[in-house]
Parts: C-alpha cells; sequence; structure tokens
C-alpha cells in the first residue's frame, strides 16, 4: 500500500533531483552574459531552479498535506499495485529482450507470455494472438512502411 | 470579404477525391484511438506523423485534423454507451450522457452529443475562419520580444486558468523547457544537458515522450481501475437520429455558451478537457433544471460536448497565426508541421496560402464526414469495446514501442519512452497537467531563441520587454494570469465560508 503522501514526497523528489542535475550541467555551458549575448546554460539553468524551487514547495505540501490530500490518504492499494505490476513488468522485460530477441521476436513471446501464463487465454489461441502481432507488424512496418525494426542480436548471430 | 473567398479557393483543395478518402481514413482511426483506452489524440497522431513525411503538408495535414475530429467523436462514444472515457475531454459527458443511455436513450443521447459537437465545432472553425488571418497580421510586425511575449502569456494561461494546482503546472511546464534544451543549443552549437549519454545529443523527440506520457501512462491509470464495460445498447435507431438532432434548437441558450466557453478556453491554452467542465459546471449552475443534472439530462450531454469540440478546434487557430499551439494535440500537430519544413506563425498565411485555406476548408467537410461516420460505426466500435482489456493492453504496449522507435530508429527512445510512462502515470495520479508539459517540449527551443534574440537586440537589458505598448500589456496580462490563482487564495482566505465548488474536485482528477 502507498499512502498519497508517499506518492506526492517521491514525485517532487523526483521532479527535484531532475532539477538539481539541469542546474549542474547548465553550470558547465556557463550562464550570464558574454561577448555571444546570452550564455547557451543561461535558460536551462534559470528553468532548472524554477523545477528545484517549484519541487521543494510540492514537497512542503506533501509533509503538510491540504484538507483535500487528507480525504484521499491511500494513492495506491496492494491490489491495485499488484495490477499495476502485471502490466509493467512484462512491458520492461519485453523492451530490455528487443536487442537480443529484435522487435518481431520479443513481440511474440510479449503477447504469448502475457496472456497464456495468467491463464486469460488458452495456448492456442495466445499463440495465434502473438503470431498474429508479429505478423501484423512485420506486414505494417517492413513492406507498407519500409521502416526497419530491429531484428536484434539473435538474428544477426544466425545470418538474417 | 477576402476570407471568404480565400476560404472559396480551400474548398477547392479540400473537397477532393483523394483528399476525402483521406479524412475518412483519419475520422476512422481517430475514432478507434478514440475508443481505445490508453489511445488517445496525442498519441494517435504522433503515431501518424512519420507517414506523412512523403505526403505534400496540406494533405498531411487533413489527414492528421481529422484523426483529431475522430478522436474527439470517438471519446464520446464510449462515454455514453460504457461510463469509460475513452479521451479525458469526454469525462464530462459520462455524467449525463451514460445515465440517459442506460435508460433505454442510447441513440437520443448519441444524436445529442455529435449534433452539439458539430455545433460547437462549427462555431470554432468560423471563428478560425474569420479571425485567424486578422491575428496573423498583426503578428507579422511582432518582433522577438513580442514573441517572447506571447509565449510567456501563454504559459501563464495555463498556470492561471489551467485547473491544476498553479505550482504543479509550474514544474511541468519547467521540465518541459529543460528537456526541450536537452541536446545541441541551436545558437551557440554547444551540447546541453546529456547528462553523459552521448546518444542524447539528438535532443529528445516530443513524440517520445507524448507515447510515454499519454500512452503507457494512461495505460497503467487504466489497469489500476479494473475494466468492466457494461455496455448498454448499442443499436441506432434512425428516425430518433433527426428527432433529437431537431430537439436542439431548444437548448440554443446551452449552446451558444458552451461554444463560447470553449472557443475561449481553446485559443487560450485551457484545452478541450478543462472547457468541457467548466461549461458543464455552468450549465449545472445556471439551467432551469439543474438540480436534474446527472440523471440523464440533455443540457448536460450539450454543454460538455460543444464546449470540447469548440475548444479543441479553437486550439489550432493560436497554432496557425501565431505558432502556438492551444492543446496537446494541437502541440503535436504543430510538430509536424516543423517536421514537413514549414514554419508555424503567420507567415503561413503569406507564403502557405493553399495550406493554410486548405485546412481550414478541410475543417468544414471533415466535422461533417466525422458526423456521418461516427453514426455509421458506433456498432463496430461498441464491439470493439468488447475484447477484453488484457488483450488490448499488451498491443498498445507494442505500438507505443514501435512507434517510439520508428522516430528516429533509437533503442534508446524506446527506453526513454517507458520512463515517461512511469512519469505520466504519477503526474496523472497526482494531478499535474501533462498538456503543458508537452507544448513546453515541443516550442521551448522557440521561446528560448526569442527570448535570447531579444537580450541581444537590448545588449542584455529585460527594458525590451516593456519597450512599446503591445510588449508591455502581453507581459503585464502574462504577469497577471500567474498571480491570479495566489490572489483567488487570498480571496478565498477572506470570505471564508465559501463552499467549495463540487465540479472542482472531480475536474481534478482528469485534468492532463
Amino acid at each position: 500500500m502507498i499512502s498519497r503522501r508517499a506518492l506526492e514526497l517521491a514525485t517532487a523528489i523526483l521532479t527535484g533531483s531532475f532539477g538539481v542535475a539541469v542546474v549542474v550541467q547548465s553550470l558547465d555551458n556557463g550562464i550570464g552574459w558574454s561577448s555571444a549575448g546570452v550564455d547557451s546554460g543561461t535558460f536551462p539553468f534559470l528553468t532548472g531552479i524554477i523545477i528545484v524551487a517549484g519541487s521543494l514547495y510540492n514537497l512542503a505540501r506533501g509533509i503538510v498535506p491540504a484538507v483535500s490530500l487528507a480525504s484521499v490518504p491511500i494513492a495506491i492499494t496492494s491490489i491495485e499495485l499488484r495490477r499495476l505490476a502485471g502490466l509493467f513488468v512484462p512491458a520492461a522485460i519485453f523492451v530490455a529482450a528487443i536487442p537480443l530477441l529484435g522487435m518481431y521476436l520479443a513481440s511474440a513471446a510479449y503477447v504469448f507470455a502475457v496472456l497464456a501464463i495468467p491463464r486469460h487465454q488458452s495456448v492456442v489461441r495466445s499463440a495465434v494472438t502473438a503470431a498474429a502481432t508479429a505478423l501484423a507488424l512485420y506486414v505494417v512496418f517492413e513492406r507498407l512502411f519500409q521502416v526497419s525494426l530491429p531484428h536484434g542480436a539473435l538474428a544477426a548471430a544466425l545470418g538474417f | 470579404m477576402d476570407n471568404l473567398q480565400e476560404l472559396l479557393h480551400g474548398f477547392t483543395i479540400a473537397v477532393t477525391v483523394p483528399h476525402l478518402a483521406l479524412m475518412a481514413v483519419g475520422v476512422l482511426l481517430g475514432i478507434l484511438v478514440g475508443v481505445l483506452p490508453g489511445l488517445g489524440a496525442p498519441n494517435g497522431v504522433s503515431l501518424l506523423l512519420p507517414l506523412t513525411f512523403g505526403m505534400q503538408p496540406v494533405s498531411a495535414i487533413i489527414l492528421l485534423s481529422s484523426m483529431y475530429w475522430g478522436a474527439l467523436f470517438g471519446g464520446s462514444v464510449t462515454s455514453i454507451l460504457f461510463n469509460i472515457p475513452g479521451e479525458p475531454s469526454s469525462v464530462a459527458t459520462t455524467f449525463d450522457g451514460y445515465p440517459m443511455a442506460r435508460d433505454g436513450r442510447p441513440t437520443t443521447a448519441l444524436a445529442t452529443a455529435f449534433g452539439s459537437a458539430a455545433f460547437g465545432a462549427l462555431v470554432g472553425v468560423i471563428l478560425i475562419t474569420f479571425l485567424a488571418s486578422w491575428v496573423a497580421q498583426v503578428a507579422l510586425a511582432f518582433g522577438p520580444a513580442e514573441y517572447f511575449a506571447v509565449y510567456f502569456l501563454a504559459f501563464a494561461s495555463f498556470v492561471g486558468m489551467g485547473g491544476a494546482a498553479p505550482i504543479k503546472t509550474v514544474v511541468a511546464l519547467a521540465i518541459g523547457f529543460a528537456i526541450a534544451a536537452i541536446g545541441i543549443d541551436t545558437v551557440s552549437g554547444s551540447v546541453r544537458l546529456t547528462m553523459g549519454i552521448d546518444e542524447l545529443v539528438k535532443g529528445v523527440n516530443f513524440v517520445v515522450a507524448v507515447m510515454g506520457l499519454f500512452g503507457i501512462g494512461e495505460l497503467l491509470v487504466a489497469v489500476e481501475e479494473e475494466f468492466h464495460a457494461r455496455a448498454v445498447s448499442s443499436k441506432i435507431d434512425w428516425r430518433e437520429v433527426f428527432r433529437a438532432v431537431g430537439r436542439l434548437p431548444r437548448h440554443s441558450v446551452a449552446l451558444l455558451r458552451s461554444a463560447a466557453i470553449g472557443c475561449w478556453m481553446g485559443i487560450t491554452p485551457g484545452g478541450p478537457t478543462a472547457a468541457s467542465f467548466m461549461s458543464y459546471g455552468i450549465a449545472r449552475r445556471f439551467s432551469r433544471r439543474g438540480r436534474y443534472f446527472g440523471t440523464g439530462e440533455v443540457e448536460g450531454i450539450i454543454s460538455p460536448e460543444t464546449a470540447d469540440h469548440a475548444a479543441g478546434t479553437s486550439a489550432l487557430l493560436p497554432m496557425l497565426s501565431l505558432g502556438i499551439p492551444g492543446s496537446a494535440t494541437a502541440a503535436v500537430m504543430m510538430g509536424g508541421l516543423m517536421i514537413w519544413g514549414l514554419n508555424p506563425g503567420p507567415m503561413l498565411f503569406v507564403d502557405q496560402k493553399d495550406f493554410v485555406w486548405g485546412l481550414i476548408a478541410s475543417m468544414y467537410v471533415g466535422n461533417i464526414v466525422a458526423v456521418v461516420l461516427v453514426l455509421l460505426t458506433v456498432p463496430v466500435f461498441a464491439a470493439l469495446m468488447r475484447i477484453p482489456f488484457v488483450i488490448i493492453a499488451p498491443l498498445i504496449v507494442i505500438i507505443c514501442v514501435v512507434g517510439a522507435y520508428s522516430v528516429s530508429n533509437s533503442y534508446l527512445d524506446v527506453v526513454m519512452m517507458l520512463g515517461f510512462g512511469i512519469v505520466g502515470y504519477l503526474f496523472k495520479k497526482l494531478f499535474y497537467p501533462l498538456a503543458p508539459l508537452v507544448l513546453a517540449i515541443v516550442i521551448g527551443d522557440k521561446a528560448e531563441d526569442a527570448f535570447r534574440q531579444s537580450m541581444l537586440m537590448s545588449k542584455g537589458s529585460l527594458g525590451i520587454f516593456f519597450a512599446n505598448k503591445l510588449v508591455t500589456c502581453l507581459v503585464v496580462g502574462g504577469i497577471a494570469l500567474l498571480l491570479l490563482p495566489l490572489v483567488l487564495q487570498f480571496v478565498g482566505l477572506w470570505r471564508k465560508p465559501a463552499l467549495p465548488a463540487p465540479e472542482t474536485t472531480a475536474q481534478e482528477k482528469v485534468i492532463i
């Protein structure tokens, strides 16, 4: 279970650290005024400062919750968290597998795994859906639009 | 009357067989992404973008804008028949649309929605027809300082009128600007904000951000609440369609008021979502039958739908004449314009007359095509909603992955897209607005260039932003909008017993 407050704080810290990174990086480019006009780091530097300041405000608001925040103490219940993970984790594994398996094999495996393992569909129907997905991708992108999707290290090793 | 002549010329471009076919394709694809939860108009338009590179710009924009109309209509279909808004901007339609459909009047609800939507769109297009070229003419005299002031005004109006928490809007905007700055700086040629990753030199494409923020993010929000599509009958009774549309003029006050709200929110970048909620809230307060709202009132459907479409249409006005998109989808389209080699802004009205007037004429025709097609295809798309979500979800993930990859054949883009997905989910969950983030990514560079050019002109003095009446008005207006939430808060504290408006809580849930 994740409370609304924890989620607010985590997000504020996330945006804040992005802001800090922007500020630090833009200092390398130089901020302020030089002979060539405004230095290239100035604008990002200012946006970084705004992000940090805004995040600090949101952080403070998260620590001292307003009335509207208190009315929704729980942002994500454990059941919802499981559902989120059920969608996101396979998707992340799918993306991680693309360099090795290539887009076609990876997406077929992804569809098959998501449908067959939790028994949403029978194995045969999952396999058919998976094959159809890969085939549709191939026809639409490789053939119709002439966009080459990654074939993967495995296919390269096998000589495709 | 020049405008009318140009418009007639535009019709000769728009009403040709290939362009009508493109409209039909665009509208159908638009309804598809509008119906599917997790895919929306910004995604759909970004997905189609790579396919338009070989086209004439006018054909390309007709395809993309038709998709936008289709998506706006498609979102209403699922709102009414399934109580599931396919688009954030059609959430307000569920309040009265679904109860009416459940009462056994789905045709009446759909026809009322489409009729008033078409009216809203028509008002928006008429506004563009007569106002856009005038605005562009004024804008032709703009220098960099004026441009920066207009950008500033646009961003300030998000903060002042967007409806989300002001500081969260500011953070979202600033993050968008920082993301836009990643890569090679166009003025000095130096590399910025790559965080040590060499591949980031090419910058972050807005399509990658849109795929993640709106695609994966929305999917995560959708999967969290388990989906139960309890559909009502989706049969269309054609006689009832005409009867329902015939009854619309009786509600002309609501129609006109909602259209006005929609146009205002579309031109200032409030966006369709805020417009539909505001219009619904105002209608409930002023309608004689206001207390029956939520039980299937006709005006409860008319108000959000008219405002939604009026805002969606008029969001293209500032995009065409100033180069500032009024909504997230318009921002994506503007990115397309830049890729096709056009320069969004007042020069379009001078250099690219065929493009501008072809587009405006196509908006009249496209909306008619959209109404007809959406009525014809309601049963088909309603059947699509009965496909289990577990099958649709992985397919949408694959579409987003392929969409992000095909932007520049980069695997890093895919990984970033997934990261944007998490950000999109968190932002949606915590009511950070997403539209200003996308807007800032698309026009961040232009705003920065305008700022730096004006600084060069004034040799580093901020006085250039107060150098003449026009630019002073714009800047002061922007500052006023920025301070508006603060002032309202003080007024609220002063008049303590003010009741919290009931619609704000519902609205907060869906502001994107």
